[in-house]
């Protein structure tokens, strides 16, 4: 098994699909720090020809919402639970104010999380069909399934090794999304921002977005949250990826397929939000981001626990039918 | 080359970021998932704190004192203030709200010493505030009030407005039809408890001064029916500020553009006195 | 007997009702080159993929070295090496990078193995080459050397010979020949060329219309038992064998034909020779393949 492992990876390093996928991302990467760089120096430059003045020092801005937190904090009719809410927006105001930073410069590392964030639904999603979609059906299309399916290795082996080929690169692409995502804002930002208090942990109860069980966590640990997610949806696109991979004999429909899917589900999310069926479709789901920083959900009732066990079983699904299929499928190649 | 040492190195990395991925993603469905320890521990600490604290810190003329209720402004010692963020002054840099704001203006016209206490939790809804009295943690407080200053609905509108204006309309008189009965709900429960105080509500302003007639058309339609269900009690007095904000956003409103600021709270109150005096 | 190395019994196979392949059975022994010949489109490509467990059979079964396909795949694969319609490889690497892979598939196969199939096939100066910068017939090469890296004890070719120019076809059936003699391989050939089967098999099997039409040796097959003679007066050779033996000839352009034992030969021809006939040419008349083919195939052109 692991020589079969070591097969797959070395055709996959050997296709040099890497290489086009990190050129997509750092030219994606580069436009989108350029874009945020751009926005907030026009922003900046705006409010000022808008208003007249200088921009109010965020510091005053800072300082007044801190009092006025702490005043209302010091009411004693106030729940504990609103009080510890209102304890870790202190905390982290006190941070910004403490360490001199402006809350809403951009940084590379709330730039690499932002990127996550906004590539999520399609893009990254994106670079892994580039990764995962010829794995089987280029073997088919280059006819050398035949010398693979032809050696003293049972089918479900080879795809296995496949898969787990797939896996590992799978999880180093979200690992140099990261990297590249904050080196290359970084050269545009030049803050790392690595340990500004980060607010998560929403919880959602009753269909309302719960603030009282927030936590406060530094950046760098709040990117390693948010790229977890990216991996575990990276992870499920990659199955679904190596079924329909499976499934049809050429990369370029196997591309095509999931690219319709994303792009298709992404409508049927905005048009047909009410139509039930719609929350157990993969592309609603996998925004998984959003739970944690707590913004508006797409279906109303959608929980982390309930995207992240729908994508599960898109994924054990897809992986059945893909060794399934693989198993009987006969070769005519 | 490939054998020795690129493979063996793909794969340590590959299995340690997978561990941390799978550290990371178990950690994130740990901590938005509501019924997990965490978030249990820390909301299991409060309900004892609120359950003590207004009782310890309730003070002792509270006790004793409800006996008859003169409508008159001067016989009004103690004043509770429940409902939203605009109830607890968020924005007033000042940082009086304008039921500190009201109680100024009062005492220009007397000396007497007056009671005042805020319950209002910021971001509150209309059935949060319903909870909240329903705990009955707050009933000695409304018990013993002479005028009670209820400030609610902003923020049930206000989730309105992030949807699109299709979705928005049809779910208006869903959210107006539960406010109304979470008002009264309220409303029941303080009269319950005190068939005698004065009561005043707060009407809604527009904080985004939209040109969008329907949407303006919306907020006087809730105003308007606030003050109808205001009007079955004859104590019970509706405050309108609609008309009072309009024409000055910008100088009634606080840096975040939605709450008032220390000028916008001075309005309310004065709107207060005006009513009730 | 040497034992049977592939044994194909009453192998079937149906795709949407239709049924392409009808009870196949044929086996070959060790160190034996079988032909399985037949027209395009007869079955032949069918059959072997079912035999290297590209397709699953909807009836009967394949073993090989005593291993059923159905029951022992792993066993019964490690036994086969394989072409099936063209050396298809990993064009984006080099052939021994090609090899190497394979190599790692199969348990126990060493650098050595490898190198060894290289030289075999003749492939030393530019096995590090990419694949796809190959002719035709290196990945020929190659294709036969990564059907032999794990020292199977079958060899499947098929149509290997499809694509490439004289000199190759005689370069590979060389390899191919040294191959089965040198280390007693046995080999299953496919083909739709009858002097391919011809130069290259000991026996043969024909497919039709996905039927084993026969099964028999190269020799069996080609003997016919007729003899052929060219002599300068054939009108009085006939008159003559005729009279002193009964043999019933057939005359055509100065050739006589009758069906002989082979014994009863020397006499004849020495009669013929004290009688004062010349002859110029005697032979075992050799039904060509073709012939054969056609007349068991129903006359359908085959080419």
């Amino acid at each position: 098994m692991t020589a079969l492992t070591r097969n797959e990876l070395l055709k996959m390093l050997l296709k040099k699909k890497m290489l086009l996928i990190l050129f997509f991302l750092l030219i994606f990467v580069s436009l989108f720090s350029y874009g945020q760089q751009y926005a907030y120096e026009r922003n900046l430059e705006q409010f000022e020809a808008e208003t007249g003045e200088e921009l109010p020092d965020w510091r005053d801005l800072a300082d007044r919402r801190l009092d006025d937190l702490e005043s209302r904090r010091a009411n004693e009719s106030i729940p504990e639970n609103v009080r510890t809410s209102f304890d870790r927006e202190i905390q982290q105001l006190t941070y910004f104010i403490e360490n001199d930073i402006n809350p809403i410069t951009p940084t590379a590392f709330s730039f690499n999380t932002e990127f996550a964030e906004q590539g999520i639904v399609l893009f990254i999603p994106l670079l892994v069909i580039i990764l995962a979609a010829d794995l089987v059906s280029g073997e088919f299309s280059n006819r050398t399934v035949k010398i693979l399916l032809t050696r003293a290795v049972p089918r479900w082996k080879i795809l296995l090794s496949k898969f787990l080929a797939l896996f590992m690169m799978t999880t180093i692409l979200v690992f140099l999304v990261a990297v590249l995502s904050t080196l290359v804002s970084f050269l545009f930002f030049g803050e790392w921002g690595i340990n500004e208090p980060v607010l998560t942990g929403f919880t959602l109860s009753e269909g309302t977005l719960m603030s009282d069980s927030t936590i406060l966590i530094s950046r760098w640990r709040y990117t390693i949250l948010i790229y977890s997610l990216v991996w575990f949806v990276s992870i499920v696109i990659a199955s679904i990826t190596l079924m329909v991979s499976v499934l049809v004999d050429s990369s370029s429909s196997a591309i095509g397929i999931l690219m319709a899917a994303l792009i298709g589900g992404q409508f049927l999310q905005f048009f047909l939000a009410d139509w039930e069926l719609v929350q157990y479709f993969f592309v609603t789901n996998l925004d998984l981001p959003r739970y944690l920083t707590g913004s508006f959900q797409p279906v109303e009732g959608m929980t982390l626990t309930f995207s992240i066990l729908t994508l599960a079983v898109w994924a054990v699904l897809s992986l059945i039918i893909g060794f399934v299929q693989f198993s009987r499928r006969d070769v005519l190649v | 080359m490939y054998k020795k040492i690129i493979w063996p190195v793909i794969v340590l990395i590959a299995s340690l970021l997978a561990l941390i991925f799978l550290s990371g993603f178990v950690y994130s469905v740990f901590i938005t998932t509501g019924d997990d320890e965490l978030p249990v521990d820390e909301q299991a600490v409060p309900t004892d704190d609120t359950t003590e604290e207004p009782i310890a810190g309730m003070p002792e003329e509270a006790i004793g004192e409800r006996s008859v209720i003169d409508p008159n402004p001067e016989e009004w010692e103690t004043v509770l203030v429940m409902g939203d963020s605009l109830g607890s002054g968020v924005g007033d840099e000042d940082g009086l709200g304008f039921d500190q704001r009201y109680l100024e203006l009062l005492s220009q016209d007397d000396s007497l010493e007056r009671e005042l206490t805020n319950i209002s939790v910021p971001g509150f809804v209309s059935s949060q505030l319903a909870d909240q009295l329903d705990t009955g943690e707050y009933d000695l407080d409304i018990e013993t009030a002479d005028l009670i200053l209820i400030s609610i609905g902003g923020n049930d509108l206000n989730r309105l407005y992030f949807q699109d204006n299709e979705t928005m309309i049809a779910e208006f008189d869903e959210t107006l039809s539960a406010f109304l009965s979470n008002l009264e709900s309220v409303l029941t429960t303080i009269r319950s408890l005190n068939p005698e105080a004065q009561l005043a509500l707060i009407g809604l302003y527009d904080p985004y001064n939209l040109e969008d007639q329907e949407i303006n058309r919306l907020l006087l339609e809730w105003n308007h029916a606030s003050r109808l269900a205001a009007s079955a009690d004859a104590r019970l007095a509706y405050i309108p500020t609609y008309e009072a904000f309009q024409y000055h956003l910008a100088d009634y409103l606080s840096d975040d553009l939605f709450h008032p600021n220390g000028a916008g709270y001075q309005t309310i109150a004065e709107s207060l006195y005006q009513v009730l005096n | 007997m040497k034992s049977s190395v592939l044994k194909v019994s009453h192998l079937a196979k149906k795709i949407k009702k239709l049924q392409i392949i009808h009870d196949v059975s044929f086996d070959i022994r060790e160190g034996e080159i079988l032909g399985f010949l037949g027209p395009n489109g007869s079955g032949k490509t069918t059959t072997l993929r079912m035999i290297v467990g590209l397709s699953k059979p909807t009836g009967g079964d394949v073993t090989i070295c005593g291993h059923s396909l159905k029951t022992d795949y792993v066993k019964a694969m490690s036994n086969v090496g394989c072409i099936i319609e063209g050396p298809d490889l990993y064009g984006y690497m080099s052939g021994y990078k090609n090899l190497e892979l394979l190599a790692n598939m199969s348990e126990g196969v060493t650098k050595q193995d490898i190198d060894d199939a290289v030289t075999l096939v003749g492939m030393e100066k530019r096995i590090h080459d990419k694949v796809d910068v190959y002719s035709m017939g290196m990945k020929q090469r190659v294709g036969l050397a990564q059907a032999l890296i794990h020292k199977p004890r079958l060899l499947i070719l098929d149509e290997p010979t499809n694509g490439l120019d004289p000199q190759g076809i005689h370069e590979f059936r060389e390899i191919v020949k040294k191959l089965a003699r040198e280390t007693g391989i046995s080999v299953l050939v496919s083909s739709h060329l009858i002097s391919e089967v011809q130069l290259m098999c000991d026996r043969v099997s024909i497919i039709n219309k996905g039927r084993i039409i026969k099964n028999a040796s190269v020799e069996e097959l080609v003997s016919t038992g007729q003899v052929v003679w060219t002599v300068d007066q054939p009108l009085k050779a006939q008159t003559f064998l005729k009279e002193r033996f009964a043999l019933d000839t057939v005359l055509e352009h100065q050739t006589l034909t009758a069906l002989v034992g082979v014994d009863r030969l020397p006499g004849i021809n020495r009669t013929l020779v004290e009688e004062g006939f010349k002859i110029t040419y005697v032979d075992n008349k050799k039904q060509t393949l073709e012939n054969l083919f056609l007349s068991l195939t129903d006359n359908k052109s085959i080419q």
